[in-house]
């Protein structure tokens, strides 16, 4: 289970004395297997919440517990293991690396505890995850090989390899055409139950937003549940 | 998947990229390796050099100036189970058939079979021995001879006693033949061979040995013997004691002989006074032994009365039968022949004079007297008559009258009166007058001896008695008896040129540093372009160490493969440096050719080094790199490198460190003040080195502060570039680091050039104000600033008006200048009259031991510290780069009786024409090198307008000497040449450091304008055209580079402000110049090429 409590986050303002501050008090409980959509303008604080949760940055003030461990408490090799293990994430950006294929992309994870992940294993696990993605027939492509919507559904699958319990997406369709997206949103979707995963996505999408699940919306700095507009 | 497959894709992928970090290492692997191959090749060559110059010799016996029976190396050879050869080697001087061209100080060397035997070779001397001889290859190219033609040898004709002494003829110094060249000997032939570690040719000329010894009256006689040791089994200990065992008294120059009438043998030196440890032994060997010392006088006076030129024998007092002294004779008592008493009319009690001369330095005479009264007048007979009581004085024992008397000192013929003669026909040299032997020390002793003969009843002892005797009580060595190993000699001067190997690593230090710079740089480019996916491995939970790792592996494969590529080119790159010491560079190593030779460890060892740098600079480039959080990496933090303002604290320290450093360099220079002294040289060097500190510091302040809070507007095209150059300040520091140090050194460096003739006049320049400087073949035995040393040796007085000569006494040795690239084992010394360069001030003192006074640093040669113990003094290059030893330190030495003594350095020389020598006092030197005759070095005030004409009508009237003048300057030069030559080897490396810095310089605007393509794009789009964005890109570079050179130069100009104003040193403006161009040059194409195309496809890209 994912919680937020009184989460706030400020920076340092390059203009004006004293600080900007870009998340205000935000309290959050995510039920494992759940699905949760963020909302907002840009500038609204949604990356900077997102790379909070999944513990690529640390809040100002507050605490973010997953699975009943304090993120703030965790050093910075205790955060990527709990990075690595425990969450996945899906940018705006594929990130893929040119120089690997789509097999060794979505492998790349594993690198980071090899005894954790025997071999056949993972790849295994990463071969069904493309084919769960569509892209059973395109292993041993490189990213420039493929599409965009393509690319990013090897991003996807790279995210799930470790089995995560947290899937946090950034943007996942911003990069990409409508038809593309559409096909994003639905595979998070039905990976969100496939793997019982808990799935956060930012977005300024409302079309991603209504595929995906409950949706809160950011604004402010000030969480709130979120109204479709 | 593995770390290692993904590092291997990721070079792979990335090759444009990885090549350029490649090639960076290449070269600094090259570079690095080729300087430690260099150190190989000269040290593989040294000791080639001494496999050719010592042939199979591992033992070296060669007493300086005393000869042994040349039996003594075939009993060795017998006693040691190995091959020896004994050799004849003189001095000499030679000259082609016509005399065009004429060589001085030359080896002339006596072989027989045993020499080539020894040396495997054929002896050239077979077929044809008479009135034949063969050159080494340098000498027959030095006279331009072949084979068959004539020469004219000139050799130097050793004196049975020191020609020091005035008594010993200084007529017949050398001998001339006409012989003809048989062969012309190559390293095969032995023709190289040498005591001495050098790695220039010996100048030899061999000729049959027993053809020598019999021109030399030294029938059997050797002063070398070689022993090899195949097996390597005989240690040095060994052969000594071999000596000891076997040797005989005339291997100590000792000749025993009976004489039956008088009923005593008698041992007597081929050297007339029997050398000090010998005449104690002989002493010694019998209870009934008797001393004599007998010496010639110039006058026997009694009042107006005296008799010219006789012998007076002082005889240790015997209560032996037939003993001339009785028992209770006093030292004031003297017993004359009735002869005599006749001839002068003296009475039992009257009081005689004799006068005498004792020796001064320089065979100076002072004529001397001492008065005795007559105990007893014998009568002419029995033990009275005794000629074999007069040693064999040269020029007066084998005369058959008294005017054909050539003895050293001066003979007024017109004394000798018929009845003198008389006397000489009648009784030779017999004595005609008798004292005390203690009296006779006491005024006739000197540094040769003070006994010319024992003697001992025949009754007691055998002949072998008395010989066994003596030669067990004495040590072989302390007659100069004694073998050096040679072989492990010539190994520890070969091997003592790590220097070398160092050196060059040295002068390439600064291209080996550009390069790896260049290689961080490069691969932090890499990096960088790089950032997202770094982002992104460290958002998948990669931890950061695992994603340093990766880079690390990747950079250390790229660094193996490029060590092992600049490996190989390393090879290439130490031939290229090879051939440049062969051709561009030959003063550094004496002409001589430097042989290729690559070790594998060596080899080895350079690229592991290559390999641990490159990836030190890896590391550095990354540690910053990979310090970013994920989310900015994934946000192209490393890229784009968005702006930050929080920079004003390490502005500050910035601005602190440039305000400190700079305040420390005016202090510096306010503080010392002017002068040229080497410590003013360098207080302003350090704070040259001090200003560039702070304007490196100040150029970091300046980047981190405008990159801040700087908060004017842009306003202008140059104040965008100035604002674009602060994006990366890493790079923009790199560049202007790189072109500051690289234009600092090369005018340092340029401007250290040293020029012979600037400040020669002066007495504390290295020509110490001497106009010229001369070496003899033949040491020269009188005093040049005298009228009659000049008579003695026929110059014209004419010539030595205003001249004023320092002469210097040689002990030859090692050659210790930078001209030997071995390391002088034991070196040359000099003898010299402290006082004479002390009252002149010669040479410019560079440092002495402590609480010693500066100006009178020559008198610390005069210090007594202890028996053992020898204050010297040297020159910097001889001190610290020949010897590798500073003021404080000693240098063990072999005296020439064999006894270890230390030569303490008490003081260094600025770099000076006594570069290769250590000094030590003349009185030192007598004490320690009795044999060594005369003086063959000369330090020669001249008036320069009239010292060519000096030059010329000296040498031509000492031409029998082998004397050569040069000017002071000349021979500065030929040290200056070599530092010289290291300085320019130290520019050109330096010269391709900046080259690759500019290379540097063009990659660093090649990447900022290729990775702001799109923002470059959006100018476009607003309408600026490529020209203009050119010049903003221009500015921007072209800014740092003038910053990085005016900060360069200021600070250089600093640092050589001293060596400006008293040199001739001149800034290298070209230099300079060619620098800038270059920059700009590569400034303009990197700017060119990333600009080139359609801009406006990046903004679509965006």
């Amino acid at each position: 289970m994912l919680e937020l409590v009184h989460v706030t986050k400020s920076f340092e303002s390059p203009v004006e004395t004293g600080s900007v501050c870009v998340l205000k008090d935000i309290t959050l409980k995510v039920e494992n297997g759940k699905s949760l959509v963020i909302v907002g303008p840009s500038g609204s604080g949604k990356s900077t919440l997102l790379n909070i949760i999944g513990a690529l940055d640390k809040p100002s003030g507050g605490q973010v517990i997953l699975d009943g461990k304090n993120l703030a408490e965790l050093n910075e090799d205790e955060l990527a293991k709990i990075r690595n293990e425990k969450i996945g994430f899906v940018f705006q950006l594929h990130h893929l690396l040119p120089q690997c294929t789509v097999l060794e992309n979505v492998l790349i994870p594993t690198l980071a505890d090899k005894k954790m992940f025997p071999k056949k294993e993972t790849q295994q696990r990463a071969i069904e995850l493309l084919e769960h993605v569509g892209l059973k027939d395109f292993l041993q492509y490189r990213p420039g090989e493929l599409s965009g919507g393509q690319r990013q559904r090897v991003a996807v699958a790279r995210a799930l390899i470790n089995k995560p319990r947290l899937l946090l997406a950034d943007e996942p369709t911003g990069s990409l055409d409508k038809d593309s997206s559409l096909n994003v949103a639905d595979m998070l979707v039905e990976l969100n139950r496939s793997e019982q995963v808990t799935l956060i996505v930012v977005t300024h999408s409302l079309e991603l937003a209504k595929r995906v699940g409950e949706i809160m919306e950011l604004n402010g700095g000030v969480l709130t549940n979120g109204k479709m507009q | 998947m593995s770390l290692l497959k993904l590092a291997k894709q990721s070079l792979v992928f990335y090759w444009r990229t990885n090549l350029g970090v490649l090639l960076s290492i290449i070269v600094s692997t090259s570079v690095l390796t080729g300087a430690l191959v260099i150190g190989d090749s000269v040290r593989y060559t040294l000791a080639k050099l001494t496999d050719d110059r010592l042939g199979p010799a591992k033992f070296a016996l060669f007493p300086k100036g005393r000869f042994f029976s040349s039996n003594l190396s075939n009993n060795l050879e017998k006693e040691l189970g190995t091959k020896a050869a004994p050799v004849l080697q003189l001095n000499g001087m030679i000259s082609n058939d016509n005399g065009s061209k004429r060589v001085s100080s030359i080896e002339v060397l006596g072989v027989d079979d045993k020499f080539y035997d020894f040396s495997q070779g054929e002896n050239p001397f077979i077929k044809d021995s008479a009135d034949t001889i063969v050159l080494n290859k340098p000498l027959a190219a030095r006279l331009n001879t072949k084979v068959g033609e004539d020469i004219v040898l000139r050799i130097e004709k050793p004196s049975a006693m020191s020609r020091d002494v005035p008594l010993t003829p200084d007529s017949d110094l050398s001998i001339a033949f006409r012989l003809r060249v048989a062969a012309i000997a190559d390293e095969a032939d032995f023709g190289r061979f040498s005591l001495q570690a050098n790695q220039v040719w010996p100048l030899n000329a061999f000729v049959p040995m027993q053809w020598l010894q019999k021109k030399i009256d030294r029938i059997d006689e050797a002063n070398i013997i070689l022993i090899s040791d195949n097996k390597n089994i005989i240690t040095i200990d060994q052969v000594n004691k071999a000596v000891k065992k076997i040797w005989r008294l005339a291997d100590a120059e000792l000749e025993l002989n009976q004489y039956d009438l008088k009923g005593v043998f008698e041992i007597r030196s081929r050297r007339v006074f029997i050398d000090d440890v010998l005449s104690q032994a002989a002493l010694n060997a019998d209870a009934n032994s008797v001393g004599i010392l007998t010496y010639f006088v110039n006058e026997i006076r009694l009042r107006d009365k005296f008799t010219p030129y006789s012998f007076v024998s002082a005889i240790q007092p015997s209560a032996v039968e037939n003993g001339i002294i009785p028992d209770d004779m006093k030292d004031d008592e003297i017993i004359i022949n009735q002869w005599l008493a006749d001839d002068i009319g003296a009475n039992v009690g009257d009081s005689i004079e004799l006068k005498y001369y004792v020796q001064m330095p320089m065979r100076k005479l002072e004529e001397k007297s001492a008065g005795f009264k007559v105990r007893i007048i014998l009568p002419i007979q029995g033990v009275a008559i005794d000629s074999e009581l007069m040693p064999d004085f040269p020029g007066l024992a084998d005369a058959e009258n008294c005017r054909d008397w050539e003895p050293g000192i001066e003979i007024d013929l017109d004394k000798i009166r018929d009845k003198d003669e008389k006397y000489w026909d009648d009784y030779k040299g017999t004595p005609k007058a008798f004292v005390t032997l203690s009296a006779g020390q006491k005024i006739w002793a000197n540094r040769y001896g003070n006994i010319t003969g024992v003697r001992y009843p025949i009754d007691n002892l055998s002949e072998s008695d008395i010989a066994q005797k003596i030669l067990k009580k004495v040590e072989p060595a302390s007659v100069g008896l004694f073998f050096m190993p040679v072989r492990e000699l010539g190994g520890r001067a070969g091997g003592g040129t790590d220097d070398f190997g160092q050196l060059f690593l040295g002068l390439s230090m600064f291209l080996i540093i550009a390069s790896l710079i260049l290689t961080g740089l490069v691969f932090v480019f890499g990096v960088e372009s790089r950032s997202e996916q770094i982002g992104m491995l460290m958002a998948v939970g990669l931890p950061q160490k695992l994603i340093k790792r990766l880079l690390m592996a990747e950079g250390a494969i790229l660094a193996i493969l490029g060590a092992a590529i600049g490996t190989l080119a390393a090879v290439l790159y130490t031939k290229a440096i090879i051939f440049g010491l062969a051709t561009i560079w030959k003063s550094i190593a004496g002409g001589s050719e430097i042989l290729y030779h690559a070790k594998q460890s060596t080899m080895l060892a350079g690229a592991m080094a290559a390999v641990i740098f490159s990836m030190i600079a890896v590391w550095i480039t990354l540690r910053k790199s990979l310090k970013r959080p994920a989310r900015e990496l994934l946000a192209g933090a490393l890229r784009w490198q968005y702006f930050k303002t929080n920079k004003v604290s390490k502005s500050r320290i910035g601005l602190l460190i440039a305000a400190v450093s700079a305040l420390g360099a005016m202090l510096i220079v306010s503080f010392t003040g002017a002068g040229d002294s080497k410590a003013v040289s360098g207080a302003f060097f350090g704070a040259g080195a001090l200003l560039l500190i702070s304007g490196l510091s100040l150029s970091y302040a300046l980047l981190k502060m405008v990159a801040g809070r700087w908060n004017r507007a842009v306003s202008s095209l140059v104040g965008l570039g100035l604002r674009n150059s602060t994006r990366r300040s890493g790079r923009s520091l790199a560049v202007i680091g790189l072109l500051a140090c690289g234009i600092f050194l090369v005018i340092a460096i340029g401007v250290f050039r040293q020029n012979p003739d600037a400040d020669a006049h002066r007495r504390d320049s290295g020509t110490g104000g001497f106009a010229l400087y001369g070496e003899s073949t033949i040491g020269l035995l009188y005093d040049l600033n005298t009228e009659s040393g000049r008579k003695s040796l026929r110059l014209n007085e004419s010539d030595f008006k205003a001249v004023d000569v320092v002469q210097l006494r040689v002990h030859d040795g090692d050659d210790a200048s930078c001209l030997n690239l071995n390391q002088a084992q034991m070196p040359r010394i000099l003898g010299v009259q402290p006082q004479l360069l002390n009252q002149r001030g010669a040479f410019g003192v560079r440092q002495i031991i402590q609480k010693a006074v500066k100006n009178d640093a020559w008198l610390l040669l005069e210090q007594n510290i202890s028996e053992n113990v020898v204050p010297a003094i040297g020159d910097y290059a001889t001190v610290f780069w020949a010897l590798g030893k500073s003021v404080g330190d000693e240098i063990d030495y072999v005296d020439e009786k064999g006894s270890k003594i230390r030569l303490f350095i008490v003081g260094i020389l600025n770099s000076s024409i006594l570069q290769g020598s250590l000094l030590i006092s003349e009185n030192e030197f007598i004490k320690r090198f009795p044999s060594d005759e005369g003086y063959r070095t000369f330090l020669i005030d001249a008036p320069r307008e009239t010292s060519d004409e000096f030059s010329n009508n000296v040498m031509s009237r000492l031409r029998d000497y082998g004397f050569e003048l040069i000017p002071a300057s000349q021979r500065l030069e030929q040290f200056m040449v070599v530092e010289n030559t290291y300085l320019s080897i130290f520019q050109l490396l330096g010269g391709l450091g900046m080259i690759l810095g500019s290379i540097g310089l063009g990659l660093v605007v090649l990447r900022n304008v290729l990775e702001r393509r799109g923002e470059l794009a959006m100018l476009q789009a607003v309408g600026y055209n490529k020209t203009t964005l050119k010049k903003m890109i221009f500015h921007e570079h072209g800014g740092l580079m003038l910053y990085g050179l005016l900060c360069g130069i200021i600070a250089a100009l600093v640092a050589v402000a001293p060596a400006l104003r008293t040199t001739s040193a001149n800034v290298p403006y070209l230099t300079i110049a060619a620098i800038g161009i270059n920059a700009v040059l590569w400034i303009w194409i990197a700017a060119s090429f990333a600009l080139s195309g359609r801009l406006m496809d990046a903004l679509r890209n965006e």
